[in-house]
């Protein structure tokens, strides 16, 4: 469990004033915000590396405010991975097991193998990819058993294939070793891949807090709102139109919400959440033309004018959120009561 | 349309080359002066006179004084160096800059002002010297004046070398090192003096150099017992230069010996 009461650090132009959160234990939490926003600060304050003016961090109930980084038993995996380049692989995820020498080689072999690199475990670090440098590091961390993992944009310079499959083993992992894990990242639809808890950091203060729908169909400020890009979160079950696809594959799939049924492209079969940007919905009075699949009949229920765009909550046998330009509601003659329907393509709808 | 012609009209030939000549030419000319001299040194020296000089038993006490003497100022440079490279590394302290800065006289200040500096330093009459002297160890016109002044004009590339090494480990490597269990000593023993270990051995080769080639400040300290570049100058000045140029030729086999060495240990740095 990780719980930060009222978190203030000062380490050169990056600061945290007053920051509370908490992750329960063997939870998954997130912290999201904009370059600058104070997230390795908040990550580095809670391994020890940087010492608070003000407020407590509590690891496992246990307060550690006072404790050096190596008393605290924190996992730490930084953006760029930051190998130890004099060691082997092998090496590198043996470090922490210095005092622990009975089945060192078993936990270094098993993490390898729930890695997928155990044919690396003799190489050195020089030569590896991102992907299979980001594992190790991955390796590293959890060796020792650490009571908390923090990750610091672990996937933000990996290509998008091994982004995703690296980001399906760290969930598999976290399952299995039931670390409570706490990662920030600029990217608000990995908060909702993998997020239980997910805090938005704004110029070093939690702008809000909460479960990654709430904040999602919620901002509290005009700030979340622009920068997670509020939206429709729709609960619903995945099933394949055809055969499943070959492992990890995107495949042709529907999505049942009760209400209606869409058109997707989706990763995995069974219960998932459908995401739909406001945007990405074009409003007409009959169905049109075109290549989008998803057709939905709607019922205009209120206009919501904010300046050039107009945000239009239908009821489509269950809220939907579109946003359109000002012109495009006056040239539709949109008004409460007005029947429409809502198109969007199958690849606009993420599944998460 | 060609854009590689367009961009480079054919008018501008004719001066990049003759550019090109005068860069190559005037290198040329700086490599001939300093190879010149060494070679017309090799040359110079008759197999049968540096017979003799390595038979000598003045030469090879000198020798065999400077290398020694050379490696025990390396020795005390490391000793207080390396620390001292970590500190302005690592740590923001008041005064840094001017540890910085007077770390820089002995390398500009000339020779013979650092020996006669030491030499009031560590003279039987000021306070240092005569706490020393008291202590049984006497510096000047002894082995531990040459080792004061070699120290004193080698200690400075030694610091500036594993001060470089050191800011080139990233923080964040001992960061991870803390996180995974290791106090700030392990975390240095384990990463940072590793990743650190070759430019600052390197470093230490160059001290070294540096000490074996000293006059300056030695004369002033310590003529006697005479460590090579004194031997070499002696011999010229009583006997002249057919004294002098196997003496010569012996030291100069020594600084091309260092001196590869040295370029080995960087070049071999893992990429």
């Amino acid at each position: 469990m990780i719980r930060l009461e009222g978190l203030t650090v000062q380490s050169g132009p990056f600061a945290l004033a007053d920051v509370t959160f908490d992750v329960p234990p063997s939870g998954y939490g997130l912290v999201i915000g904009p370059t600058g926003s104070g997230k390795t600060t908040l990550l580095e304050a809670i391994a020890g590396h940087l010492r608070p003016r003000a407020g407590r961090v509590l690891l496992d109930g246990r307060d550690a405010s006072d404790l050096p980084p190596e008393a605290r038993g924190v996992g730490f995996v930084y953006q760029q991975y930051h190998l130890f380049p004099h060691l082997t692989v092998a090496e590198n995820i043996a470090y922490g097991l210095r005092r622990v020498p009975a089945g060192r080689r078993e936990r270094v072999a098993s993490l390898a193998a729930m890695l997928g690199i155990t044919d690396l475990l003799g190489r050195t670090v020089h030569r590896l990819s991102g992907g299979e440098q980001q594992r190790v590091a991955i390796a590293r961390a959890l060796a020792p058993r650490p009571r908390v993992l923090l990750l610091d944009e672990p996937f933000a310079a990996l290509d998008p294939a091994t982004r995703r499959s690296l980001r399906r083993e760290l969930r598999a992992l976290h399952e299995r070793e039931g670390t409570t894990t706490l990662q920030v990242t600029h990217d608000f639809d990995e908060a909702l891949r993998l997020g239980e808890r997910v805090a938005v950091l704004a110029e070093g203060r939690i702008a809000q807090a909460g479960t990654p729908e709430e904040v999602f169909r919620h901002p509290n400020s005009a700030f979340v709102a622009r920068f997670i890009g509020a939206g429709n979160v729709i609960p619903g079950t995945v099933r394949w139109s055809a055969a499943p696809p070959e492992g990890g594959q995107a495949g042709a799939a529907t999505f049942d919400a009760g209400a209606f049924v869409l058109d997707v492209l989706a990763e995995e079969d069974g219960p998932a959440h459908a995401v739909l940007r406001p945007e990405d919905l074009t409003l007409s009075r009959q169905i049109p033309e075109g290549s989008a699949r998803n057709h939905l009949r709607a019922t205009v229920v209120q206009l919501e004018r904010t300046g050039p765009v107009t945000f239009v909550h239908l009821d489509a046998g269950r809220p939907l959120l579109a946003s359109l330009t000002t012109a495009s509601v006056e040239s539709l003659a949109l008004a409460p009561g007005v029947p429409v329907v809502a198109t969007c393509k199958a690849t606009a709808v993420l599944l998460v | 349309m060609d854009k590689t012609n367009s961009a480079r009209p054919a008018g501008h030939r004719p001066t990049r080359l003759a550019g090109r000549l005068l860069v190559a030419g005037l290198a040329a000319v700086l490599v001939a002066f300093v190879a010149g001299p060494l070679l017309r040194l090799l040359l110079a020296a008759e197999p049968a006179s540096l017979r003799a000089a390595l038979g000598d038993p003045e030469v090879r006490a000198s020798i065999g004084l400077t290398v020694g003497a050379a490696g025990a100022a390396t020795g005390l440079a490391l000793l207080g160096g390396v620390p001292l490279a970590w500190l302005l590394a690592r740590r923001r302290f008041p005064g840094r800059r001017v540890v910085e800065a007077l770390l820089d006289l002995p390398v500009v200040v000339p020779h013979p002002v650092a020996g006669i500096a030491l030499l009031l330093f560590l003279g039987r009459e000021s306070p240092v010297g005569a706490v020393l002297a008291r202590a049984g160890l006497e510096v000047v016109n002894h082995v531990p004046g040459i080792v004061a002044a070699m120290l004193f004009v080698s200690v400075p590339l030694l610091v500036s070398a594993a001060r470089e090494a050191f800011t080139a480990v990233d923080p964040r490597l001992e960061r991870v090192a803390r996180t995974l269990g290791d106090g700030p000593a392990t975390v240095f023993r384990r990463v940072t003096l590793p990743l650190a270990a070759r430019p600052i051995l390197a470093g230490a080769v160059l001290a070294w150099a540096r000490s074996v080639s000293e006059f300056g400040a030695v004369v002033v300290l310590t003529y006697n017992p005479k460590v090579g570049s004194i031997l070499t100058f002696d011999r010229f000045t009583t006997g002249g230069l057919a004294a002098a140029v196997p003496v010569a030729v012996l030291l100069l086999a020594v600084a091309v010996f260092v001196t590869a060495v040295a370029r080995l240990l960087v070049r071999e740095r893992a990429p």
